[in-house]
């Protein structure tokens, strides 16, 4: 049986092309900052200098690097359920974090992880007033600089004390110099969209739930955010940049014959609300969401299997997202971290250039100077939200050709680098204990050689499935966003299961997956759990489709299991994480480990939904 | 073995924050004294009311049809709920609207601005019986695995019937699934114990049906902004290195409905200033005076000249603190002057009277057996009555007119003529309270326990304030002190109940002063009193005409609730004072850029 791929999917060969343009229809252009004026930005260089010229404690380096990462944040969201509004914010802050660094005898703070005290990290920040005046902001400064530089003494104590204790325990590990960057202007983004319409939106979509007693739970998110962010080093950078995002969110929870707990979500970003679907459009969307839940309900729970998964739409993003891209970072592990932390941190490929470490068919950029991604045979460009124009460290934005032909060219850096001599090549995004950003994806590409159409591609996980002897193969179209699904509808003891339960180092359960005979007829599965996925997997990817999938995305810095046990803020609208985005064709790996799930699993209620009146 | 948590036991009062009048306080040189000693004069302290009955402004043409939906979807769940195995006996929702208005200046700059509405959702269930349901306490359970998990709160706005009843099914399927496992741990955890409570869990109340009119709040932004900015200029000034103020505007509707009938709609605005500075002292420890005035309406706030008054005040205590010594340890005979016996009485004696505390079984029960006997001097009463709306003029914070568990606001005599005779109580009985009056509160998002409300002392022997000083002098004297203590405010403090630590309190006073037996008086900083709340109320010696009102938010287990205290200034012939904690400093390296002089502007 043919199987149609979901509407969302964006029709694309398997090679891409990429656009530094904005889109055509550009919306409005957002006004200046009133927060961060001029003024305030010189006010803290004068501060940064002072502090260069006398911040010295006695016996004490002083620093040799300081930085102020100045971040003005407006966002307008809401969250509908039913037709009507559960939730709504209108958020405007600025925050001025520092960063400091100080070295003695060749050994510096960064990227270590103080023994019980991981927070002592080098850096300091504060909220500044939306209305500060140039007063306020040295002040300001004056503070964070100041906690910023005790803890860069107390962080690279422990640091000499770690060389001192065990030998290699600083490791290699190294802090990149790079070129001022200057610029005076402000760098121009379009405007948030109108709160009210927003609001408007969201409940109209969210009515389209209304009335079917099969959805236990719906919500419909809208977000639009603006982040402008500021820039200064004592090696003389001064620039601005910015963040645009706008997104979408439909999500449904149902109840399997069981009891367990089913969801499955749709979830577009884009540069604004014009990259984002038609209300038409949405609406089949949500069609396909509640007729999805309705055919889980009564879905067979997979077993357990080891072969041949094929990764289709989204899921595909999604696995290269989970299981690819954190070990595309090229930063030293942070000393100090935790053997049960450092087995998530990924990092996997940092001593593997020049050997093949993916399938050879697959060849992977990374691209934060793209604004959007034009697949080859597509003359529809599509927004991606991963892009900047200098990084977290100050550093310009660079394409990377990580992977060419399955084999490894280059990681993703930031300043932290292994030796000496080694530059960073602006991918800066991301910190984890220890306070370094770290080497992090941003607009992250995969594409692959003789891709194959739809039905070619599950004729091949038929022919895998049986030379390894399976009655079936499995296909993956949606992996669950614990961002998006998280509010969910726990009782105390059932949480204290989850936790009990809980291996972090697999992926995110599947939401919509299934089986598929040796007849090609697909049965729709749940439950599917992928086992931990070996790095080396990735050479077994067999064959890859012929269209690919844009899927733009907020990388959480929370864990899969901290958003379930700790929920989701604010009425559940994911403004928050790193902007990202994913394309790929469909993979089709060789084998994978799949196991049960019976994650959600709880009594059927005594009274049926108000709607099944 | 320890079988819960600190924190999850003591009644924290984590900030009481004051209120009310500005009075002028300071380093006053008094007279020195004389040798006639002084007596209480059969005088009541002044104490004049007013009060809104619950039922008054009963509006049933204002009904929202939100009740209607509540109403519905708790009776389907209750007619299906009674027909279980394990059947639920009581069956409450809440739906609060809160709109929230915050504005904060600093310095003479805005740096805060926030408008939020937020609609929460509570469910309560009950399964099992009265005597013995879900919410039982069970031994050892340190984690607390057999509370509910409340993280789930959200209902649409709007009055949306299917809307808002598919998320009230939502939360009591999982609430009801909860309380069902809950309860088998309860069951089998009594099969386990050698003595089991007899109390009940649970006690019935008659049902209510009350409609408010909805309460809208209006104000002038931009007026607003403007004022805070001038406030915080002004506060700026002296050793202040922070000058801040603020407001915060709230716009509530509670809809309340249980299983019993009650049906409660109420709506209020409630308003709140505070004029706050701070600097650090030479030796680390950071100095702060807050004000605050609350209102029901931005109207009740003070105008500007108000305002000033504040400034001054707070200004002018920070710098005397700023020049003051530390104090050391010292017991000896102490005045509490008005708002600081409100607080001191607040924390020391209003949450060791809530009713649940009497039965925990991990509870100190300081009071628990101490009814009918006389805790505090004979000529002294206690009450708390959440009706009352002012006392002497002054709005009281206190006032509601039905609790969280849809129980009508009862004046409640807790003290009289020095004997202990009643608690407060919420729904959860004990054997000298077997029912509510109307004391179970709580933040929405919490479950509701015994909490005060407008708390007011009484005393029908008091003496002139100026003659309450007059006696400190001569217990001076008597004991032979150095000298006694003045306490004139108190930021707040907390009380441990845990069985498992001492039944010890402490109070945090800002302005403290030493009465020398020449009549001077000497601020003094870096203190706490302490002490154990028997000892504490019996050494009261004697008590002012005029009583003073705290009002403030308090914090405990059930969350912030408003409140007031009201007392009369108290002499006390033995007050423990311990040095309070103060960390260690870190100032920074470098000389500030500027604050006032010179630099940017």
């Amino acid at each position: 049986m043919k199987f149609a791929l979901t509407a969302a999917l964006v029709a694309a060969t398997a090679t891409a092309t990429v656009a530094h343009a904005k889109p055509a229809a550009a919306p409005p252009t957002a006004p200046d900052s009133t927060a961060v004026t001029p003024e305030i930005v010189d006010a803290i260089a004068e501060e940064m200098d002072r502090a260069m010229a006398r911040l010295q404690l006695s016996d004490a380096p002083k620093p040799f690097h300081i930085s102020y990462k100045i971040t003005e944040v407006q966002v307008n969201d809401a969250v509908a359920s039913l037709g009507f509004i559960t939730n709504y914010k209108d958020r405007h802050f600025v925050n001025i974090e520092c960063r400091v660094r100080v070295k003695f005898d060749g050994v510096d703070n960064g990227n270590f992880v103080v023994p019980g005290a991981a927070e002592l990290d080098g850096s300091a920040g504060m909220n500044l007033p939306l209305e500060a005046t140039p007063r306020i902001a040295a002040r300001s400064a004056w503070l964070v600089t100041d906690a910023a530089y005790k803890e860069a003494l107390i962080q690279l104590r422990a640091k000499l004390d770690a060389r001192a204790a065990g030998g290699g325990a600083a490791g290699p590990t190294a802090w990149g110099t790079e070129p001022p960057i200057v610029s005076e202007d402000q760098v121009k983004v379009p405007a948030l969209e109108d709160l009210d319409a927003i609001k408007a939106r969201a409940e109209k979509l969210s009515a389209l739930f209304r009335g079917q007693a099969h959805i236990r739970d719906s919500r419909v998110a809208i977000t639009s955010y603006l982040e402008r962010r500021w820039y200064l080093s004592s090696e003389g950078t001064s620039d601005q940049d910015t963040r645009r995002a706008s997104g979408i969110i439909m999500s449904v929870v149902g109840q399997a014959v069981d009891g367990q707990e089913l969801a499955t979500y749709f979830a577009r970003y884009g540069t604004t609300a014009a990259d984002l679907p038609t209300d038409a459009a949405l609406e089949t969307e949500a069609k396909k969401l509640s007729g999805d839940l309705q055919a889980l309900i009564s879905a067979p729970n997979v077993d357990a299997y080891s072969g041949p998964v094929l990764f289709e739409g989204k899921a595909a993003t999604d696995i290269v997202r989970y299981a690819l891209a954190p070990n595309l970072g090229g930063t030293p592990l942070p000393l100090g971290l935790a053997p049960a932390e450092a087995k998530l941190f990924g990092g996997a490929f940092t001593d593997k250039l020049g050997l093949k470490v993916v399938a050879p068919m697959l060849t992977i950029v990374d691209d934060p100077t793209a604004r959007t991604v034009t697949p080859a045979g597509s003359k529809t460009p599509v927004a991606v939200i991963g892009g900047y124009q200098i990084d977290d460290e100050g550093v310009a934005a660079q394409r990377v050709e990580v992977v060419k032909d399955g084999i490894l060219k280059s990681l993703l850096t930031a300043r932290t680098v292994t030796k000496d001599g080694e530059r960073s090549n602006g991918h800066a995004r991301r910190t984890t204990r220890g306070g370094a950003f770290h080497g992090t994806a941003t607009n992250l590409i995969v594409t692959g050689k003789g891709g194959l159409a739809g039905p070619a591609l599950e004729k091949r996980l038929i022919a895998e499935a049986r030379s390894a002897g399976l009655r079936y193969g499995l296909v993956v179209q949606q992996l669950d966003d614990s961002a998006i699904t998280a509010e969910t509808e726990l009782a105390r003891r059932e949480l204290i299961q989850l936790v009990v339960n809980a291996n972090p180092a697999l992926p995110p359960p599947a939401l919509i997956a299934y089986r598929v005979g040796l007849d090609g007829k697909r049965t729709l599965v749940r439950g599917l759990q992928l086992g931990e996925i070996p790095i080396k997997a990735w050479k077994d990817v067999v064959a890859v489709g012929k269209t690919a999938t844009v899927s733009n995305f907020l990388a959480a810095t929370e864990s899969y299991f901290e958003h379930k046990i700790d929920g989701v803020d604010e009425g559940f609208v994911p403004s928050s994480g790193i902007e990202s985005s994913v394309t790929s064709p469909d993979l089709l790996f060789r084998e994978l480990d799949i196991v049960p799930s019976q994650l959600g699993l709880r009594a059927l209620p005594v009274v049926p939904p108000p709607t099944a009146k | 073995m320890h079988r819960h948590s600190a924190w999850a036991l003591a009644a924290v009062v984590a900030a009481c924050g004051p209120g009310g009048k500005a009075k002028p306080t300071g380093p006053v040189d008094r007279p020195p004294p004389v040798d006639k000693p002084t007596e209480l004069q059969a005088i009541p302290s002044h104490i004049e009311t007013t009060t809104d009955a619950p039922m008054s402004d009963n509006t049933p043409a204002a009904r929202s049809p939100i009740l209607d939906v509540m109403v519905g979807e708790n009776k389907r769940w209750m007619d299906a709920l009674g027909k279980q195995p394990d059947p639920a006996y009581y069956l409450a929702y809440q739906i609060a609207e809160q709109r929230v208005v915050t504005l904060d200046a600093e310095g003479g700059a805005l740096i805060g601005d926030g408008d939020d509405t937020d609609r929460i959702l509570d469910v309560e269930i009950r399964v099992g019986s009265p005597e013995l349901d879900n919410t039982r306490a069970i031994s050892g359970d340190d984690s607390e695995l057999n509370a509910p998990l409340r993280r789930r709160s959200i209902v649409p706005f709007g009055t949306d019937g299917p809307a808002i009843a598919n998320h009230l099914w939502l939360e009591t399927d999982r609430r009801y699934r909860e309380a069902k496992l809950a309860l088998a741990y309860v069951r089998q955890d009594q099969r386990t114990l050698g003595k089991r409570a007899a109390q009940p869990d649970f006690s019935a109340a008659p049902p209510e049906v009350y409609i408010g009119p909805p309460a809208k709040l209006t104000f002038d932004k931009e007026s607003w902004i403007r004022r805070l900015k001038r406030c915080s200029e002004r506060a700026l000034r002296g050793h202040a290195t922070r000058g801040s103020c603020g407001i915060i505007f709230q716009e509530n509707t509670v809809w309340f409905v249980n299983s019993e009938g009650t049906q409660l709609q109420m709506s209020w605005t409630s308003t709140q200033l505070a004029v706050s500075v701070g600097v650090k002292a030479d030796d680390g420890e950071g100095l702060s005076r807050l004000e605050q005035a609350f209102g029901r309406t931005p109207e009740d706030l003070p105008d500007d000249p108000g305002v000033d008054k504040m400034i001054d005040l707070v200004t002018a205590d920070l710098d005397a603190l700023h020049e003051a010594p530390l104090a050391e340890p010292y017991v000896g005979p102490a005045i509490l002057e008005g708002r600081a016996a409100g607080v001191f009485f607040h924390e020391v004696f209003g949450h060791r009277i809530e009713g649940h505390r009497q039965k925990d079984e991990t509870s100190g029960q300081t009071f628990a057996s101490q009814v009918g006997k006389s805790i505090m001097p004979a000529w002294l009463s206690v009450f708390d009555d959440p009706t009352i709306t002012t006392l002497n003029g002054m709005q009281l914070n206190g006032f509601y007119r039905f609790d969280d568990e849809g129980v009508r606001a009862q004046h409640t005599s807790l003290v009289e003529h020095g004997k202990l005779i009643g608690f407060l109580m919420g729904r959860n009985p004990i054997a000298a309270g077997p029912i509510s009056n109307g004391h179970g509160r709580k933040q929405a998002g919490f479950d509701p326990v015994a909490r005060q409300g407008n708390l007011i002392v009484t005393s029908e022997k008091t003496v002139e304030r100026a003659d309450l000083e007059k006696m400190l002098l001569e217990e001076i004297k008597k004991q032979g002190k150095p000298y006694g203590m003045v306490f004139t405010d108190i930021s707040g403090g907390f009380t441990n109940t845990s069985a498992f630590a001492p039944q010890a309190f402490k109070v945090n006073p800002v302005m403290a002063y030493r009465l020398y037996p020449s009549g001077k008086r000497e601020l003094v900083r870096g203190i706490d009193i302490g002490g154990t709340p028997l000892v504490a109320l019996q050494s009261i010696r004697a008590a002012s005409r005029e009583v003073e009102t705290f009002n403030g938010v308090c914090g405990a287990e059930s969350g912030w609730v408003p409140v007031s205290a009201t007392a009369p200034s108290l002499l006390l012939g033995q007050l423990e004072i311990e040095k309070s904690f103060i960390p260690a400093d870190r100032p920074p390296v470098l000389d500030p850029p500027s604050i006032r002089q010179g630099g940017a502007p």
